[in-house]
């Protein structure tokens, strides 16, 4: 089966600071895998490299069977109409309502009818539990809100490969086994790909398939989901445990003394 | 010898910056000309636009320009009476008002309203990932954002103008009549007779200049921004900079060139 995503040796660097130093991943299609590390390691720059939103300094990225590498905003047009993302701070439109944000892609990808995609816009509110706030404009909306306005519009056009980057912070552990509930319904029926990052690793962890860890720059660990918290990785088990002492260390000599 | 060295470096460190936004605003108006090629624009986004920018400047514009008539008249009606040359009263207020003054203040008036405004909104868009949002659905926010604004200031600012010289001529036969006893015959006659289709031109070309020089800087400063909150505030503050120091070289240019 080819890959839905390949990423190889991928460096970026931001200025002096490199974030990522070598990264390769593979994800095969129809995988549910999470990517999980400290914060500010790199895990939303993932993200973006994989949707073209940016460049990186070397390696190679292929997302759905094509290079995304030097290619013009246009030509990966095509390429991100097939994938769906959720940003880590909503990225919602502020000069639309709910209803309009959700109803978005649809419409810049065309081929409904409008009676089908208010329709489908419905469906998706409804499963996201923000019936009645079609018409709110996403600035009178929680934190939370907005985040499942984000959910409703990365899902709601069915996309081969969907990227969820923080999918349930801010919401409480209820909704949030919901929406993982919904998230994986949803992939079951399209056999969509799916690539998430969270923070709440043993949400994330009943979610998907495989979690992939990564810290200074590389994915130093990959395996079952299930069994995380076991991980052979020293590194990988004092951060899933959460444990004050280990062998992890992130913060600069000058910090940490 | 530190602190010269120090002065020719923030000099220097000054020059590159200025030399590499005025790159940037070239390569984004190459961008947005690319954008209209074949012209495909989100007419509900152009139409939002044009009402905002448009319309809703207009009370201020008519304030700024009916007072610009009268202060032209008030500067010039002294010595017009007093050597009995009332018969270019009208000429000499609407001559400043139409090339200068009222193109100026208008577009001055319009960058710190709109020009601002346009700054503010898109860099907050671009701080919070709205603009990749736009991406990440493969829109191009050059076209889909910038383009109708772009569109927007131009013929909006060109607009303004024309509605901000007749507001000031105006301004200036009421100010001739009530504060310099002027008949509205004389000053009409001064209009009609010493004032030429080129001098309102010459303002009206002026401001499709300066309305692109806002629009691209106020768009080229949104887009760009980094920082969060206080990005913003920087690059609200150098766009309403550079469309100043853009409109005054613009107009003595313009001016130099076209007489």
């Amino acid at each position: 089966m080819t890959a839905a995503i390949r990423i190889d040796d991928v460096v970026k660097r931001y200025g002096r600071h490199e974030v990522l130093a070598g990264v390769t991943l593979d994800v095969a299609r129809g995988a549910r895998i999470g990517l999980i590390g400290p914060a500010a390691s790199g895990k939303s720059v993932i993200l973006k490299l994989v949707c073209g939103l940016e460049t990186p300094d070397r390696g190679r990225i292929e997302v759905l069977g094509e290079n995304i590498i030097d290619r013009s905003e246009v030509s990966l047009g095509d390429l991100r109409k097939r994938i769906g993302m959720l940003f880590q701070n909503y990225a919602l439109f502020d000069f639309l309502s709910v209803a309009e944000n959700v109803a978005f892609p649809l419409e810049q990808r065309g081929g409904l009818a409008a009676d089908e995609v208010a329709a489908r816009v419905a469906d998706r509110l409804r499963a996201v539990g923000l019936v009645g706030s079609e018409h709110k404009l996403t600035g009178e909306l929680s934190g939370g809100m907005k985040k499942r306005v984000g959910i409703a519009r990365a899902t709601v056009a069915d996309a081969e490969l969907v990227i969820y980057d923080e999918p349930t912070a801010g919401l409480d552990p209820v909704t949030t086994q919901k929406i993982y509930d919904l998230l994986a319904a949803d992939q079951q029926r399209t056999g969509a790909t799916v690539l998430a990052v969270s923070s709440d690793v043993v949400a994330l962890a009943r979610f998907v398939d495989e979690i992939a860890f990564l810290y200074r720059g590389h994915i130093i660990y990959r395996g079952p989901a299930t069994s995380i918290a076991d991980a052979p990785d020293p590194v990988v088990r004092q951060f899933v445990r959460g444990e004050l002492t280990g062998p992890m260390d992130d913060l600069p000599a000058e910090e940490a003394s | 010898m530190n602190q010269a060295r120090g002065a020719v470096a923030n000099i220097g460190a000054g020059a590159l910056r200025v030399a590499e936004e005025v790159g940037g605003i070239v390569i984004l108006t190459g961008q947005v000309l690319r954008a209209l090629i074949p012209p495909r624009i989100d007419t509900r986004e152009l139409w939002k636009n044009l009402y905002k920018m448009g319309n809703k400047s207009v009370p201020i514009v008519v304030l700024t320009a009916f007072f610009a008539g009268g202060l032209m008249t008030l500067q010039t009606g002294p010595f017009v009476k007093k050597f009995g040359a009332t018969a270019i009263a009208g000429w000499a207020a609407g001559y400043a008002v139409l090339r200068e003054i009222g193109p100026i203040l208008i577009a001055l008036m319009f960058s710190g309203r709109v020009g601002a405004n346009n700054t503010a909104e898109l860099s907050t868009m671009t701080v919070t990932e709205q603009l990749d949002g736009l991406r990440a659905l493969a829109i191009d926010p050059v076209r889909f954002l910038v383009v109708p604004r772009v569109i927007a200031m131009m013929v909006m600012l060109v607009a303004l103008t024309v509605i901000g010289d007749l507001v000031s001529l105006a301004g200036a036969s009421i100010t001739a009549r009530a504060m310099l006893d002027i008949e509205w015959s004389t000053m009409y006659h001064s209009f009609a007779d010493n004032l030429k289709p080129f001098d309102f031109l010459h303002g009206i070309y002026k401001s499709i200049a300066f309305g692109a020089a806002i629009a691209m800087s106020s768009c080229y400063f949104g887009v760009t921004v980094r920082g969060g909150a206080v990005g913003v505030g920087r690059a609200v503050n150098a766009a309403v900079v550079a469309a100043a120091v853009s409109i005054m070289l613009l107009d003595f240019f313009l001016t130099y060139l076209t007489g």
